[in-house]
């Protein structure tokens, strides 16, 4: 049990002192940072041993009650496959954007504040993976948009404020949708608690004569968790809110949080309704519509827009509905690849954001087309940012060609009309538009042109707390692509037990 | 124990606080311990009266025929009663400190008048708790609104008045609808609440319809008080009194008597077997569901603090009526959690509305930027207080909304499945409401002028240790509220 | 035949000799004189009321050697004795009250003429009360008419000259279709005391012999005395009337002069038309709808007022309206609650009355709300007293008001066809009397500097004292209710 609890308490407690500490602790200049970035360094270190401990033990049949909020509804813990697989990305993903934000932070303000709410934010997130039932994932959700609000929030500026609001408004509506099946559902369940359980647990005696009911909750449910994973038609909060937040917290937003709610989904459709009830019906339908829609848009939107952060924003929403748009497939292949896409894209969305922060960081200039010759003068950052797009685009052997190449087949695989081969076809296209919105980066970076005038070059690549990150991230893209197959293995494991 | 502690438990606040103008203190010091130790006397003996309870009734005034007024302690009793008495002490101790600071338009002598009154009110409150009968709740009922005229009426400003007026034009036009359905039950039942109605089938005959328009007038009638629409303007006007009157007053004493008051009407008086499954039912419960989203509604658009509070307890308010009007044990133990939580987390939101008030003389949600670095405590304990209202889990507030929509699905009924989409409508809206004010305080607009905000410290003592044990039985009751539920269900039950 | 037998009759001729002596005596001898007649009217009541409470039956006194049916006759049983008890208890407070106000209002050459119509009105009340003979009733009505007249004259201004005109030509207008339908009935019966008549009118009821007659005279008969006492639409002259007459005569004429025409008008109902008769004839069926009107209407005008004793005489002309009501309900049960509200409304209306004017006195006599504000504070008694016969018009449990609005709805409720309109009838009388009443109450509390006087209660000692009795009296009405209601039901038992 405390194997599951310690990585959750440890980062929350760090960071809950970290937010009591007064002011006057790291008020020096050089000496008071340097304590915080330790303390944080520290707390993110240790808690990443411990979830990476987790990888090694076998999953763990039991589940761990901690208290009860009411007689039907335990707080539960549960360590299972996909809740391992998931926590180490985002220890290693936290890790690395953390040790960036070092040096990052250096021309920011109220650093403490935002070292405490990443470190609790770490906390809720490893309880998240560890949610045993519906309750707990629910209860850690809310906990987890509470306190990643400070983060968009930080800048104060009027538009970081409108765009917390925003995140607010959509991710609890998102959350409310979600609530409206945890109310629901417990009367149809085998184990009143809605524990999840591999494959289901609903009962079909108890289901007879209400499907309208729950298949319309599980849509609900669906839409409600794929708020955060900017799903169409509610996106908006996504490109307002990830551009706004410091460079680092773009990151972790982008590359993790959405992923909070692709594991949402997995949980209710693999772990609570079950496949077998699903696939076939107007939710699936919709939902592969709904994804294959994001996934166009986003790119294509993601090439139209100039500012960098904003189209990488852009980039995430589409993204990420390849994700869902290979769970909604409902079948082994798509399912294998849309896992491993989640751990692929969340190591390459990070590194793409750290990127902009650095950028921006050391150049000032937020729009693409300012950033001719930036090669040049930073060429370890814009090497790394050409290995991950390689990577995004899904160049191989650069991962994101496994797993597009698991989604495609398991598209194929599925023959449901139109969807097996729309998917492909639209995967295709966004590829195309992937390579567009990226590449010219590269390109104009280390190629500006006849008419450039080199002169203006400087060298500004920035310090080793910020380079040494983006490089790791760099070959851990490269090299999960060349080796997948322990990773794609374990995933297939679990595939195969939940249909 | 003796039944006569029926009548002394009322008797200790109402003689208590009568006495207060009367008797010569010699400091301010003096009159507020007096003052503390009858209302935590009475809170005792409430306590003690739940312990060990009479099992009979006390009567005090016999009427004619077989009306009479009398007390008893049954399971909502219990409920009420052990809320009320919970609350009262520390909204003393509140209001000692506010008061201090509150403008004093006529003299001294005037703040003493008003504990007087606010003592009294506890009193009336406690009857309403007790009333055996449905002329002692009513007859209670009717003076408790006379007892809070002169509270709301402090300030003698122009608005007061006219707020007080429209109080007591409403709740005094309510009680005469409400009087109806006390004359109905007299002729077609008894008015003694038993669980399950007192309604004596064989009067009733073809008469059904009649007595569903009379319920449904008795509704409206006390929901006057419980702030239904669309008869609940006067609450937000009554914001305009001291925040210690609007807290208790508006937020738990008043409105949850009225709530109480359907209550008893639809469980103890009528019956839900009577009731359930006909248009009366739908109508009731309709209206709630309006109230509830209408109520949330203006609350996001209004920027007067304390009204926005104002607007938030209309609509959580009608999560207490839904609850009624779902018509099962289940939405009866709903209606009560709900009862007890909101009451704890709307004081605690209206003593954090008032230390603002108080400490800075700003009303309006606008004037918050960035006071919640002066005053770290009291936006912190309203942060909590905006979590519970929310629903979050770990706090109390999802508590009493997981048992009204758990309440709401078994009931089978359609209407009642809509309900818990107002209800999560409600809780949108609310997360909107609440939270920019929060973050309005900790995250001001860069800019932002911090010198404004010279001398803004938080509170002296008397208003944080109420906040503080407030916050931690919001805590308390998130985690660990088995116990307490179990309770509820059993009343809600019937079985105590 | 015991000597108390000879009471009623003792009574009735004392007075009028009362008056007759006063007219020689000068103003203060008068006051005195008029004392001890009254003290000794109510001892007499009140043996009569005990005597027949403890015989349980009536008893006929048979003046002068005629037997019936030639003779005159008096007849007295509980309701009569209670009856005039009661109308002697509420003259003397009155009396008592005013008193001091009546050395300033009445020139002191007049003074014995004041006290010459207040015998000869009592003597009127009292020959109503207990006469069993219909022209001996109108004989005495006229009496009544002029007597309250030169009450309301006494103050000599143009106001009350012309109130009093108004007064006379309705009062008039009424007594003569009294006494029409009186001719009448004697024509077609052949008899004046009314068992005899009540024996004809059977025969007549059931042979259908004269049908169209009859109907017409009981409908003459019921107009006419509902235009003596003020039932709407016939009420224009009563808020002059009340309004600017003294103190003591405002009192007096509100209490007791309309409640001596409904009883002449029970009296009719019960002993000279019979019960069936009159249902029957649906002439109730308009009073019934007068009286509702009169409710609403009567209440409207008194919201519009400025003026408070004008407000306070339209609340009269609702709560006529009540009573009458009552009458229209037809069951002894609804009958029961206008006898009651008659006992109600007279105690109530003469305390509202008077502790006006003590509010008056407080604001340099003027008796506009703008200048009544925050009188409360300084004339306290007056206030109290005002504050509670505000409350019980309210209907406020505690008070006597409210037992009758139990009593009516109660009624009501037994009456499946008129129930509903009562009902609703009923709650929106009682919202509208909270509006202008409570708007009083508040007002009178509202603290405001001003130069008017204070009044403290040790130099008036009386009227203090006649307040504090008229309040225990509304009290006694409201709590003890019991006694009193089986009384007049068994007063109405034998009064057939």
């Amino acid at each position: 049990m405390s194997v599951l609890l310690l990585p959750i308490l440890l980062p929350v407690l760090f960071g809950i002192v970290l937010l009591i500490c007064p002011e006057k602790w790291f008020a020096k200049k050089d000496t008071g940072r340097k304590k915080l970035c330790i303390l944080a360094a520290t707390a993110l270190v240790l808690t990443g041993l411990l979830v990476v401990r987790t990888l090694f033990l076998k999953d763990v049949g039991e589940y761990y009650i901690l208290f009860y909020l009411t007689r039907k509804l335990p707080v539960q813990f549960h360590l299972d496959g996909i809740g391992k697989i998931f926590a180490t990305v985002i220890s290693v993903v936290w890790l690395l954007a953390g040790i960036f934000s070092f040096e990052y932070t250096k021309h920011e303000h109220k650093e403490k504040r935002y070292y405490g709410f990443y470190l609790i934010l770490y906390g809720v997130l490893n309880g998240l993976c560890f949610a045993g039932n519906l309750v707990t994932f629910y209860l850690f959700y809310e906990l987890m948009t509470l306190v990643s609000m400070p983060l968009v929030l930080h800048e104060q500026t009027r538009e970081a404020l409108i765009a917390g609001l925003k995140y607010l408004f959509y991710s609890f509506a998102g959350a409310y949708m979600v609530l409206f099946g945890l109310f629901c559902l417990s009367r149809f369940c085998l184990s009143n608690t809605l524990t999840f359980g591999a494959g289901g647990i609903l009962d079909p005696t108890l289901v007879e004569g209400h499907e309208t009911l729950l298949l319309v909750t599980a849509f609900l449910m669906i839409l409600g968790f794929g708020v955060k994973a900017g799903m169409f038609p509610m996106h908006a909060w996504l490109t307002a809110a990830h551009p706004i937040a410091p460079a680092p917290a773009s990151a972790v937003l982008s590359g993790v949080i959405v992923k909070a709610g692709v594991l949402g989904v997995i949980r209710v459709v693999y772990y609570l309704f079950g496949t077998q009830f699903l696939r076939g019906t107007w939710v699936q339908y919709t939902w592969l519509t709904l994804a294959l829609l994001t996934v166009l848009m986003g790119s294509m939107m993601a090439y139209l827009e100039k500012g960098f952060k904003k189209r990488l924003a852009y980039s995430t929403v589409s993204q990420v509905s390849y994700i869902l748009f290979g769970l909604a497939l409902m079948e082994p292949a798509g399912f294998t690849g849309a896992v491993l896409h989640s751990v692929f894209h969340a190591i390459i969305k990070c590194a793409l954001f750290l990127t902009a922060g650095a950028v921006i960081y050391k150049t000032g200039k937020k729009n693409v087309d300012d950033y001719r010759g930036i090669g040049k003068e930073m060429p370890i950052t814009i090497w790394s940012f050409t290995f991950i797009s390689l990577a995004l685009i899904g160049i191989p052997p650069a991962s994101g060609f496994i797993s597009k190449w698991y989604l495609a087949a398991g598209a194929l695989e599925s023959g449901i009309r139109g969807f097996a081969y729309a998917g492909p076809v639209i995967l295709l296209i966004s590829a195309l538009l992937t390579a567009g919105y990226l590449l010219p980066i590269t390109v104009r970076g280390f190629l500006p042109g006849a008419d450039f005038d080199y002169t203006k070059l400087e060298k500004k690549e920035p310090s080793a707390l910020m380079t040494v990150p983006l490089v790791i991230l760099a070959v851990l893209a490269v090299l999960l692509g060349m080796f997948p197959n322990g990773l794609a293995q374990m995933i297939s494991r679990i595939a195969a037990a939940v249909m | 124990m003796n039944p006569i502690f029926l009548l002394v438990v009322i008797l200790i606040p109402l003689l208590g606080g009568v006495l207060i103008p009367f008797l010569p203190f010699r400091s301010r010091k003096q009159f507020e311990i007096y003052t503390e130790v009858v209302v935590i006397m009475a809170s005792a003996l409430v306590f003690l009266l739940m312990l060990k309870r009479p099992s009979d009734p006390f009567t005090l005034i016999y009427f004619t025929g077989d009306l009479t007024i009398s007390f008893r302690m049954d399971g909502l009793s219990m409920v009420f009663g052990g809320m009320i008495a919970f609350l009262w002490p520390f909204a003393t101790l509140y209001a000692y400190e506010y008061m201090r600071h509150e403008h004093n338009p006529v003299g001294p002598r005037h703040e003493r008048s008003f504990f007087c009154f606010y003592t009294m009110t506890y009193g009336i409150t406690l009857g309403i708790a007790l009333a055996a009968n449905m002329l002692t709740m009513y007859c209670f009922y009717e003076m408790l609104t006379l007892i809070t005229v002169p509270l709301i009426m402090y300030t003698m400003s122009r608005e007061a008045i006219l707020a007080t007026r429209k109080y007591m034009y409403y709740s005094l036009g309510g009680a005469g609808f409400a009087f109806i359905g006390l004359i109905f039950m007299i002729v077609y039942g008894n008015i003694n609440f038993q669980y399950g109605g007192t309604l004596n089938p064989d009067l009733i005959g073809n008469r059904k319809n009649l007595l569903l328009l009379i319920y449904v007038m008795a509704f409206f009638g006390f929901g006057v008080k419980a702030a239904v629409c669309p008869l609940n303007s006067w609450l937000p006007q009554a914001g305009v009194a001291p925040t210690p009157v609007t807290a208790l007053l508006h937020a738990v004493a008043v409105v949850k008597s009225g709530a109480f008051a359907i209550l008893r009407l639809t469980y103890f008086c009528f019956g839900i077997t009577f009731l359930r499954g006909t248009w009366a039912q739908y109508l009731v419960m309709t209206a709630a569901m309006i109230t509830i989203v209408y109520g949330c509604s203006r609350a996001v658009k209004e920027t007067h603090f304390k009204r926005r509070l104002a607007y938030s307890t209309i609509s959580n308010l009608s999560y207490i009526l839904f609850g009624a009007t779902i018509m099962t044990p289940l939405g009866l133990t709903a209606a009560l959690a709900h009862m007890l939580f909101h009451g704890i987390m709307k004081i605690t939101s209206f003593f954090c509305a008032g230390a603002v008030i108080c400490q800075t003389g700003r009303t309006y949600v606008t004037q918050l930027d960035g006071l919640g670095k002066k005053m770290p405590r009291v936006f912190g304990i309203f942060a909590l207080s905006s979590f519970a209202l929310m629903g979050v889990p770990g706090l109390c507030g999802f508590i009493s909304k997981w048992y009204l929509a758990s309440a709401a699905f078994e009931s089978n009924q359609v209407l009642a499945c809509f309900g818990v989409g107002a209800l999560l409508i409600s809780a949108i809206l609310t997360a909107i409401y609440m939270l920019t004010i929060v973050i309005r305080a900790f995250f001001p607009k860069q800019g932002f002028d911090e010198s404004s905000l010279e001398g803004i410290h938080d509170p002296g003592l008397y208003m944080l240790i109420p906040l503080f044990v407030f916050s931690a039985v919001i805590i308390y009751f998130g985690i660990h509220s088995v116990s307490l539920l179990d309770f509820l269900t059993k009343v809600g039950n019937g079985l105590i | 035949m015991n000597f108390i037998c000879n009471f009623p009759c003792f009574s009735i001729v004392l007075c009028i000799f009362g008056g007759i002596i006063s007219s020689a005596l000068k103003g203060r001898a008068a006051k005195y004189l008029n004392a001890f007649i009254l003290a000794v009217v109510a001892v007499m009541s009140a043996c009569v009321l005990g005597y027949t409470l403890q015989t349980g039956e009536s008893f006929t006194y048979v003046m002068g050697r005629f037997p019936a049916p030639w003779g005159n006759e008096i007849r007295a049983g509980v309701l009569e004795g209670g009856m005039a008890l009661f109308f002697s208890l509420i003259m003397i407070l009155s009396l008592f009250a005013g008193r001091e106000k009546l050395n300033e209002e009445v020139d002191p050459e007049k003074m014995n003429l004041y006290f010459i119509m207040i015998n000869l009105l009592l003597s009127s009340l009292l020959a109503l009360v207990y006469t069993n003979d219909l022209f001996t009733a109108y004989v005495f009505v006229e009496i009544n008419t002029i007597s309250a007249c030169g009450l309301i004259m006494i103050r000599q201004t143009g106001r009350t000259i012309e109130a009093a005109t108004r007064y006379m030509i309705m009062s008039l207008l009424g007594s003569g279709m009294l006494l029409m339908g009186i001719c009448m009935l004697y024509d077609m019966t052949g008899h004046l005391l009314m068992e005899n008549i009540h024996a004809n009118v059977q025969i007549l009821a059931e042979s259908g012999q004269y049908h169209i007659p009859l109907m017409v005279t009981i409908g003459m008969i019921c107009v006419g005395l509902a235009i003596k006492s003020a039932l709407f639409p016939f009420h224009t002259w009563l808020p002059d009337a009340y309004g600017y007459s003294t103190v003591s005569s405002a009192a007096i004429l509100s209490s007791l002069v309309s409640k001596g025409y409904i009883f002449l008008l029970l009296k009719i109902i019960y002993r000279v038309v019979g019960f069936d008769v009159i249902y029957g004839s649906r002439v109730t069926d308009i009073l019934f709808v007068f009286g509702l009107a009169g409710m609403i209407m009567g209440s409207l005008s008194a919201i519009k007022e400025n003026d408070i004793r004008r407000m306070i005489a339209f609340s009269s002309v609702a709560q006529i309206g009540y009573i009458y009501m009552g009458f229209g309900l037809g069951t002894q049960v609804a009958v029961v609650a206008s006898v009651f509200h008659i006992l109600s409304h007279a105690a109530t209306k003469s305390l509202l009355f008077i502790s006006a004017s003590g509010l008056v006195d407080a604001s340099g006599g003027s008796k506009k709300f703008i200048d009544l504000t925050g009188s409360g504070y300084r004339n306290k008694i007056a206030g109290v007293a005002f504050s509670v016969g505000a409350l019980s018009m309210v209907g406020l449990p505690l008070f006597s008001g409210f037992i009758s609005k139990l009593l009516f709805a109660q009624a009501a409720v037994r009456n499946s066809g008129k129930m509903l309109p009562t009902l609703i009838v009923l709650a929106i009388s009682t919202i509208l009397n909270a509006i202008y009443f409570m708007k009083t109450v508040i007002r009178i509390y509202t603290p405001v500097e001003s130069e008017y006087p204070v009044i403290p209660v040790k130099r008036h000692k009386v009227f203090g004292l006649a307040m504090v009795c008229f309040i225990a009296l509304n009290v006694f009405l409201g709590l003890c209710s019991d006694l009193v209601i089986r009384l007049i039901e068994t007063g109405l038992s034998m009064f057939a």
